[in-house]
């Protein structure tokens, strides 16, 4: 199974438009639909969004009047897309319903992306993230209940991603200077390795996005202070990805990239949907992706004398991006990487930091007034008598743990007080 | 290339581990802009060894000087040459680098000597031999990083020299209108 975007055919721009109605088509039904079309659609339209602000971006920083033209047109097709996928999500999806399906991305996303990365270094950078967005999943799983929501969280995630503390939200909060990581090459990395950072930084800036915009609308303190949180987290998991791609990229090569990332994802969705309405929705926006690459491919060799075909692989992809189970792998990282932080580029236990790093500081500073991401499952203990958890593969794999999700007795904590007490 | 400065209250061993800073950075700078520039390898260790020399001297600084700009510099330097030895560690665990040798963890003959140069200078005139090697050693790292971002064999490190050189750029700035206001 290969797939090459550069020599499939595509619809024409004139023909990719649509209207209202055909945009603001069928929903999925919440309660029927495979958790993993979910993420899909999660996904995708985070794919979208990125394609979009990318393009604004670009047509901002550009005066060459034919390429903003050619930016206007796709982002118009782009911006149509986006429509047609976040609009397959139905009103009857609440809100933290739809956020744990965020999270249940960031988890089986990442992880795959992991999986499938040829750099150590990347690699890494994927097993840091993923388990900041594993304990995300299990802190919103708790706050569902308080919500009222009629559902249980492995409603919507199925029994596919185990619901356990990671490492905990309220060690996450480091001084932005510790999410800055090195960049790769766009010479000298592999396609793979680009691909999978352009698509993991779109799917975490969608989560910012969303929290950012959404985490104002409940009336509950607590559910809004932890969409808060969490948000501010998210912002942290961008700057970490996105400095990972090379920022010397040129623009139309940039572009050139994100199209035949879109390729990819759409051909991969299609590879693997289940739904058969919903893979008709990939398969008519890979075709359109199919143009929006070639318009891209096409305008970079006529400014920059530069040809797609020199760089993009030759026999194409063989590898569709899956959404698939990875709860063994999660819980492989969790025992080995749980105690993690940061300090710049480099990931470090947190032992290891110096008692005068500016992590205690921060952690002082935000952590000061108490953090809802702890009072979260002190708040589940008091009302259901105990945290909401969903394991399907035995005890979690951290002594730390085990018991207890919050921030007592981890190696966190620990580290913590010995910095505290040599202030 | 040199800040020249009239140099008459200062002592005669002092002045000879100046001549010394003096012709161990010019040659430093020489050997950065021909011999490191190209080799993955040779700019691997240079860098890290820079690094490692200006987080040395500046923990001195903060010990020794009694100027509060001096202090804030020297911090400056903890700071940007950590980052700098982060990064790359970094590069270096990244496939596109390939099998790199062990980066250093140890400054070399030439920058130890400097250290001890810095050990050795009177209170009074700390500050001064601190500053001249410091925009010493800021030329000959500008020279390392721009010299190998352009014509480097990896591009791996030439993508950390390209986000380097400009940080380096700033401290030489920044360490000759301290040794100017001296
Ligand atoms: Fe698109
Ligand atoms: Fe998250
Ligand atoms: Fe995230
Ligand atoms: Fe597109």
């Amino acid at each position: 199974m290969a797939f090459n975007p550069l020599t499939e055919k595509g619809i024409p721009m004139d023909r990719q438009f649509r209207s209202w109605s055909e945009l603001a088509g069928e929903t999925y039904d919440t309660n029927e639909v495979h958790p993993y079309t979910r993420c899909r659609v999660i996904l995708m339209n985070g794919i979208e969004v990125e394609a979009i602000m990318n393009s604004h971006n670009a047509a901002r920083r550009t005066a060459d009047s034919g390429i903003k033209q050619m930016l206007a047109l796709v982002r118009k097709a782009e911006q149509q897309q986006q429509k047609r996928v976040n609009w397959l999500i139905p009103g009857s999806e609440s809100t933290i319903a739809n956020t744990i399906g965020y999270e249940q991305v960031a988890v089986d996303l990442t992880s795959w992306i992991a999986r499938h990365e040829p750099d150590p270094y990347l690699t890494q950078a994927y097993e840091f993230g993923v388990l900041e967005d594993y304990d995300h999943l299990y802190r919103y799983a708790n706050l569902m209940d308080l919500m009222g929501e009629r559902r249980k969280a492995e409603e919507i995630t199925g029994d596919l991603t185990e619901i356990l503390p990671g490492r905990p939200t309220i060690f996450h909060h480091r001084h932005p200077h510790d999410e800055l990581r090195r960049p790769m090459t766009v010479q000298a990395s592999d396609i793979q390795s680009i691909l999978n950072a352009m698509t993991v930084v779109s799917a975490e800036q969608q989560t910012m996005n969303f929290y950012m915009t959404v985490g104002n609308r409940p009336e509950d303190p607590l559910a809004r202070a932890l969409y808060l949180e969490i948000a501010q987290v998210e912002e942290q998991h961008v700057s970490h990805y996105e400095s990972i791609l090379d920022p010397t990229t040129p623009e139309l090569l940039n572009l050139v990239l994100h199209e035949y990332n879109e390729c990819w994802l759409y051909w991969s969705c299609m590879e693997t949907e289940t739904d058969t309405k919903i893979r008709q929705v990939w398969e008519t926006h890979l075709a359109m992706e199919l143009e929006h690459l070639r318009l891209a491919v096409d305008m970079m060799k006529q400014v920059d004398g530069l040809d797609a075909a020199d760089f993009l692989p030759k026999g194409g992809l063989t590898e569709p991006m899956t959404f698939e189970a990875n709860k063994e792998y999660v819980r492989g990282v969790l025992d080995r990487t749980l105690d993690w932080t940061a300090y710049d580029s480099e990931f470090v236990p947190v032992g290891e930091l110096p008692e005068d790093h500016r992590f205690f500081d921060y952690q002082r500073k935000v952590n000061e007034g108490g953090t809802p991401s702890e009072d979260v499952i002190r708040r589940h203990r008091e009302e259901f008598g105990g945290e909401y958890r969903f394991n399907t593969e035995g005890e979690h794999p951290n002594p730390s743990l085990r018991e207890s999700g919050t921030a007592e007795d981890t190696p966190y904590d620990k580290a913590r007080q010995n910095a505290t007490e040599t202030v | 290339m040199m800040t020249t400065r009239d140099e008459k209250h200062t002592g005669l061993h002092h002045t000879a581990d100046k001549v010394q800073d003096t012709i161990g950075g010019m040659h430093g700078r020489v050997k950065a802009k021909t011999l490191g520039s190209h080799s993955g390898e040779a700019f691997a260790k240079n860098a890290a060894i820079g690094d490692i020399y200006e987080i040395t001297a500046a923990k001195m600084a903060l010990k020794r000087t009694r100027s509060d700009r001096v202090r804030e510099a020297a911090r400056k330097m903890i700071d940007d040459h950590t980052t700098a030895t982060h990064q790359l560690r970094s590069a270096h665990r990244m496939s596109e680098t390939g099998d790199l040798p062990e980066l250093p963890t140890e400054v070399d003959m030439r920058r130890r000597k400097w250290l001890e140069h810095l050990e050795a200078a009177p209170d009074d005139k700390f500050d001064e031999t601190y500053l001249d090697q410091q925009v010493l050693a800021h030329k000959e790292t500008v020279d390392l990083m721009t010299g190998y971002a352009q014509s480097g064999d990896n591009w791996q490190l030439r993508s950390f020299a390209e986000g380097t050189a400009p940080v380096v750029e700033r401290h030489l700035a920044m360490m000759e209108k301290l040794r100017a206001a001296l």
